[in-house]
């Protein structure tokens, strides 16, 4: 049922409490674990996390999202990300090809010398189902780069430019 | 103490248990790690697991003596 007050402490935006007039909100009060994969998320704006999530919660998901991000990748490569910018890492199918990850963009990929990107255009859009905070799915992207490139090939959707990716935010 | 790490829109979650304490309470909780771990699976997630520091993708049974698990999202084109 639609919770008026919750809306209105959504669009102010002060309330750190998750409203219960969306999706798995449910799931979301008090301790229990937000499973997203249960849910359809695909109604959902570009680069939203939910009608019910508040500026507050947009800032305690990100805050958190850093540590997670850093657990993931280890401290050596989150140290790089911090000085570089990116990680690339070498491919294991395509000879001559890396691919450089950046925290919210499209995977860009990059030829040696007198090799060619194997996809009509060198940027490969890839979003998690379900939204995630962008540095946390860097960290989880980079895993599937690294340890299962055969399902990057698979899924991704190549495109001409760079842009920020559409299910995180 | 091991743990799960769920990623989600908050960040990220954390399912934890013991395997040194021998009580229903605890017994339940890895349960509830195993139970998580499937269902997310069988949704089309994938696992990741802490192994020398980092994580590694992951395709074997649960193990309630690892040290951390990570729920990883599915992903899509476009």
């Amino acid at each position: 049922m639609f919770d008026l007050r919750a809306a209105w402490r959504w669009l102010v935006g002060g309330d750190r409490e998750p409203a219960s007039f969306d999706l798995g909100a449910a799931e979301a009060d008090g301790d229990a674990i937000e499973r997203p994969w249960l849910y359809d998320w695909e109604h959902l704006p570009k680069r939203s996390a939910g009608s019910d999530f508040s500026r507050a919660d947009y800032r305690a998901a990100r805050k958190r999202a850093i540590e997670v991000a850093r657990t993931t990748l280890g401290d050596e490569l989150w140290a790089d990300l911090q000085h570089d910018g990116y990680l690339e890492l070498p491919s294991r199918l395509f000879d001559g090809i890396t691919y450089r990850l950046r925290v919210g963009r499209r995977i860009e990929v990059r030829a040696a010398p007198g090799y060619r990107v194997p996809w009509v255009y060198p940027y490969l859009c890839i979003n998690p189902t379900y939204p995630l905070p962008e540095v946390e799915f860097f960290a989880q992207l980079y895993l599937y780069v690294r340890d299962r490139e055969e399902e990057i090939v698979r899924v991704a959707a190549p495109q001409p430019w760079d842009q920020t990716l559409g299910r995180t935010f | 103490m091991h743990r799960i790490i769920v990623a989600n829109r908050r960040g990220h979650q954390v399912v934890e248990w013991d395997v040194d304490t021998d009580t229903d309470e605890a017994r339940e909780r890895i349960a509830e790690a195993e139970r998580i771990i499937r269902e997310a699976r069988q949704q089309g997630c994938i696992v990741s697991k802490k192994v020398d520091g980092k994580h590694v993708l992951d395709t074997s049974p649960f193990d309630p003596k690892v040290e951390e698990y990570q729920i990883i999202a599915p992903i899509a084109g476009g």
